[in-house]
């Protein structure tokens, strides 16, 4: 059963996204008293900056604040860093820049990814092109309906560009981001719901639809809003003098080169490992993958396990997830270490 | 016997049973990356002399493992070795090494080297 | 000054005769046959350039710097520069006085050419008058000057560290004879007239050294096995030195007139290309040039070694070899006899045959003429292939004509033929003027007078094989610094630093170095690299290898990246479209075309 808060308990989350969050939710429910460093000066990670949620269209804010609430008598350490972390006693000793220390038994890393810079795929223009945004600029249009790139009602036709940055050795990310696909639809659905008259076209490798109600919201984008859908990978954005993008690809099923003239291009900038995970492995002593995540235990029953006793992993720390299997994460990486915490 | 009218009309249609790999097999051993392609597009798209010829290079690698040989050549006179599709690749294919690997390989297999260069 | 021996012979001389009678037919034969190898306008074109005064006296001038004093190798590394040339001009030295000994003393022995290598054994007293006091001092003094080169020459051999050479070859059997024997020439020949000394006359080294060995041993012992000896390290160098490295001395004689007569390789292994690769002293420069030695598995595939398997006649490696660079050109720009890597191995492409040529007959550039002919401007601008994937720099090119006011139409707005550049690089020159014919003719239908291009690439052939008579083609770099020059491009001087990259094409293909600098001056602080200018390190990302795949170009971009940041840039500027898209992927910092950076700091912005 739950044990007693005292401070020797206490566990480190490092990460106030989703996944430290829900780790501090649970572990808060398993009588302990988590502490949440946080390198911004902000909690929610990513999903603070999204609108809503698929499949079900939830409002992402509605999860955070779930969350915030069920945590909001927890320590929070905004701007913090490790600096270094040395083994004391059975727990760890961790070091902030500001001289801080603090004295922990567990650590869990749910340090999540980072969003792949989209003007690194120079050809597509972004930073360059008057009317090229990404993924994570268009939810914030849809939270804030502040965006240059978006004015008025002339919004006629819009692409979407799947796998920026994604399954890409060139751009140094050769593995699939997982939700790039899915949002995509939500996106082109949403904007398609914004702008009923507009045509819309996805430029997809490959459709990789394998979560619950996925392949609904897929068929539904088909069928209800007529998005098209164009296997091919983007080559080469250029810009013609009225400010329009215009986009090349092939049409790989037809076999043909295609062009399109767009009023909107809407890059799916995919998930990469956190640019700050090599420091911290190195303060914290842990392994890294050839993709530059966390290496877990194994792959299959301890994803959630390092190599290091009493630190663990919750989230896209160890490669890209989507928010179900993160907030699932948490919760199994809570559940670790309470076991890891009682046996000792 | 079943051949699903593959010997009624054999041009049409692609028969596994009958293609022949040894060019591509060929090109393996000085390229074995044409190995990884996944066929996204990108070099098709980008290339220079594709508006002129419908060039591609995605195709010629598909091309060679469906027994469209003749296809495959006359994409390959077209390349200008620009390296565009090089340049794009997101599987980082040398392409500009398999097409010169391929234009070295002869239709019937056999590997010619000039007396002289002129 | 007595004659020792009448008959002006000794047995002894024999091994030098020998040598000396092998090496110079073996030469002579050789360089007729380079001679005739030339295509006959070469030949021709060589002939008059040796009685032209003004090639001539270049010739004369070249071969005494670089076959003797060696400037070019002072200028990298004196230590190295001082023991090449202390060993070759002392030793020409020692001949030319040993010569003018025979003719001011015994002119009637001057057809015995082997009595000027051995004078002293052959006379007495000849230090009775001062010239001969004088040509001995002289004599000693060069030999001195040799020997102390042989002894940094064996230095290196085991430290080369020492010199600044991390890396150099290994010298074949061959080669380590005639290494031996070189060395052992001159500590022999300062034995033999040593212990002749006293007979012969000898000055401020010979002599006191003569007597101090004739303290404890007998001189006269002594004479005759140290100038048998010294013949026979003579004879044995010279039988070997065709079959060595030291083959250089007598190719780059030849090689330098033939150059100064504008020679170029037409033939992969024939004529001007066998002197060149002839010509490489095997000294291993090139391989700590080479950007490919920043992988270890690379460190044979450098100008070198191509060098050494062309004179093997090693084709497997040498279709490796030429098929992996990445025809930067630095090894040309750090070699001392100027051996042109690049060239010798696009021969070498030149020569592969293809079972499937490719043919652009059928293209019709009618549509892409009747573009540029309908809107006639001054100045047409090639974005080129490479542009066409970095919109950065084709929008900056064009903010910057816009505000400069120029006029200007783009010649493939909506693609292009490529220039032709990248098929020479591959060695298929005819096709690569099938493409020049036509984009000629596009750009003689635009009616434009100056032709301006952002990629190096594309610049280079313009520049080289487009016949664009009344046309000035120009790169971005140099023709934007000018509208700065003239104000036409006012620009802000900022807090920002600077490197600038030099694109392999356009600083060593180009010689175009400073104009992008001047630029960039006027807009922020300017740092080096730690190797810049012609010693630039190539981005990895050239299309000049065929065969170096993505991943192998990692560590050669890594290694460029890390020679531009020594001095700590704020952002690392290149003016080539593929140099750009390079070194972005690995960069720590931000990496930008010239023209964007110009954009950034235009005073007036104008849209």
């Amino acid at each position: 059963m739950a044990k007693k808060k005292t401070a020797d308990t206490q566990v480190a989350i490092v990460g106030a996204g989703i996944a430290g969050l829900e780790a501090a939710r649970q572990l808060v429910r398993l009588g302990y008293d988590p502490v949440i460093l946080e390198k911004s000066d902000r909690i929610g990670g990513h999903v603070a900056d999204w609108h809503c949620l698929f499949p079900d269209m939830t409002p992402a804010s509605r999860l955070l604040d779930d969350l915030t609430d069920a945590t909001h008598d927890l320590r929070v350490i905004c701007r913090a860093n490790i600096v270094s972390a040395g083994r004391l006693g059975d727990g760890y000793n961790l070091l902030l820049q500001d001289g801080t220390s603090i004295h922990v038994r567990a650590i869990l890393v749910a340090t999540g990814f980072s969003l792949f810079e989209a003007e690194k795929k120079e050809e597509y223009g972004y930073g360059v092109y008057d009317k090229v945004m990404t993924n994570a600029d268009l939810e914030h249009w849809f939270n804030t309906g502040i965006d240059a790139r978006i004015t008025g009602q002339d919004v006629r036709r819009i692409g979407f560009v799947h796998c920026v940055g994604s399954r890409d050795v060139k751009a140094g990310n050769a593995q699939c981001s997982k939700v790039c696909c899915i949002t995509a639809i939500k996106q082109a659905i949403e904007m398609k719901e914004k702008f009923p008259e507009a045509e819309i076209w996805c430029f997809y490798m490959d459709l990789r639809l394998f979560g619950k109600k996925y392949e609904d919201f897929y068929i539904g984008a088909q069928r209800d809003y007529g998005i098209h859908f164009i296997r091919g990978r983007v080559s080469e954005v250029s810009e013609n003098i009225d400010g329009k993008v215009i986009v090349k690809a092939e049409d790989t099923l037809c076999g043909k080169p295609v062009k399109v003239t767009l009023d909107l291009l809407v890059l799916m900038a995919g998930m990469v490992c956190n640019r700050d995970n090599h420091p911290l492995a190195q303060a914290l002593g842990l392994g890294i993958d050839e993709d530059g995540y966390f290496r877990s235990k194994d792959n299959i029953a301890s994803i959630t396990a390092s190599d290091r006793k009493g630190i663990f992993y919750a989230g896209a720390a160890t490669g890209p997830k989507t928010v179900p299997e993160t907030l699932a994460e948490a919760r199994s990486a809570a559940l670790d270490i309470h076991a890891y915490l009682s046996a000792q | 016997m079943m051949d699903f009218g593959f010997s009624l009309a054999p041009s049409s249609a692609i028969n596994l049973d009958t293609v022949d790999l040894s060019r591509y097999r060929k090109l393996l051993e000085l390229e074995p990356d044409a190995r990884i392609c996944m066929g996204c597009g990108s070099c098709s798209a980008t290339c220079t002399a594709a508006p002129f010829s419908g060039m591609s290079v995605r195709k010629v690698i598909l091309g060679l493992q469906r027994g469209q040989d003749r296809e495959v050549d006359r994409m390959l006179s077209a390349c200008m070795l620009c390296g565009k599709c090089t340049m794009v690749c997101p599987r980082g294919i040398n392409t500009r090494h398999l097409i010169l690997s391929l234009c070295r390989i002869c239709a019937d297999g056999t590997h010619k080297e000039r007396e002289d260069g002129r | 000054m007595i004659e020792r021996i009448p008959g002006a012979f000794h047995p002894f001389v024999l091994p030098f005769v020998f040598g000396m009678v092998f090496v110079l037919g073996y030469c002579l034969i050789g360089m007729v046959r380079i001679f005739f190898e030339l295509p006959r306008e070469d030949r021709r074109r060589f002939l008059i350039s040796l009685v032209t005064p003004k090639t001539a006296w270049k010739n004369i001038r070249d071969i005494f710097l670089n076959c003797l004093i060696h400037v070019n190798l002072w200028k990298r590394n004196r230590v190295l520069g001082y023991m090449h040339s202390s060993i070759a001009f002392g030793w020409f030295m020692l001949i030319l006085l040993g010569h003018v000994e025979v003719m001011l003393f015994l002119p009637h022995r001057v057809r015995f050419f082997y009595y000027p290598i051995f004078f002293n054994f052959f006379v007495a007293e000849a230090d009775a008058t001062i010239q001969g006091q004088v040509l001995m001092f002289l004599m000693d003094f060069f030999l001195l000057m040799v020997l102390s080169g042989i002894i940094l020459a064996i230095i290196k051999r085991f430290r080369s560290r020492v010199f600044g050479m991390r890396r150099t070859t290994r010298p074949s059997f061959l080669d380590r004879v005639g290494l031996y024997s070189l060395w052992a020439i001159f500590p022999l020949r300062l034995l033999a007239e040593t212990f002749t000394a006293h007979i012969s006359g000898g000055s401020f080294l010979t002599e006191p050294a003569g007597q101090l060995f004739h303290r404890f041993i007998s001189n006269d012992m002594h004479v005759l096995p140290t100038w048998w000896a010294y013949s026979i390290a003579l004879g044995i160098f010279m039988v070997v030195l065709p079959f060595t490295r030291y083959m250089h001395i007598p190719a780059e004689m030849l090689l330098i007139p033939m150059r100064n007569a504008g020679i170029k390789v037409r033939h992969p292994r024939k004529g001007f290309a066998k002197l060149e690769y002839y010509s490489c002293p095997n000294c291993g420069v090139c391989i700590d040039a080479c950007p490919m030695s920043a992988r270890k598995e690379n460190l044979k595939d450098c100008t070198v070694y191509l060098n050494r398997q062309l004179r093997r006649g090693n084709e497997l490696r040498i279709e490796q070899i030429s098929d992996k660079c990445l025809l930067c050109g630095k090894c040309t720009a750090v070699c001392q006899v100027g051996v042109q890597g690049p060239e010798l191995r696009i021969a070498q492409r030149e020569r592969r045959a293809f079972a499937l040529a490719p043919d652009y007959g059928g293209i019709d550039v009618a549509p892409m003429k009747a573009a540029v002919a309908g809107k006639p401007a001054r100045v047409l601008y090639f974005a080129g292939c490479m542009t066409a994937l970095t919109p950065s720099i084709r929008k900056a090119t064009e903010t910057l004509l816009q505000a400069a006011g120029i006029d200007w139409q783009q010649m493939d707005p909506d693609g292009g033929l490529c220039c032709g550049r990248p098929l020479m690089m591959a060695g298929r020159k005819e096709q690569a003027e099938q493409l020049i014919r036509k984009n000629v003719e596009i750009i003689r239908a635009s009616g434009c007078d100056t032709l301006l291009v952002t990629c190096p690439i594309c610049y280079r052939v313009f520049k080289e094989s487009y016949p664009l008579e009344g046309i000035r083609v120009v790169h971005h770099s140099v023709f934007f610094e000018e509208l700065i020059r003239d104000g036409r491009l006012p620009v802000e001087y900022t807090s920002g630093s600077y490197v600038y990259h030099d694109p392999c094409e356009l600083g060593r293909g180009c010689g175009i170095y400073e104009e992008p600098r001047a630029a960039l001056r006027r807009m922020g602080v300017l740092h080096e690299a730690g190797k810049h200018h012609a010693e630039s390190i190539c981005c990895g990302g050239s299309l000049g290898s065929l065969t170096l795949g993505f991943e192998k170009r990692k560590d050669i971009t890594l290694n460029a990246l890390k020679n531009l940041t020594v001095n700590g840039p704020e952002t690392i500027v290149t003016a080539c479209p593929l140099c750009l898209n390079t070194f972005g992927r690995y960069a720590d910092r931000p990496v930008e075309d010239l023209a964007e950076v110009l954009v950034k700091h235009l005073k007036t912005p104008t849209i």
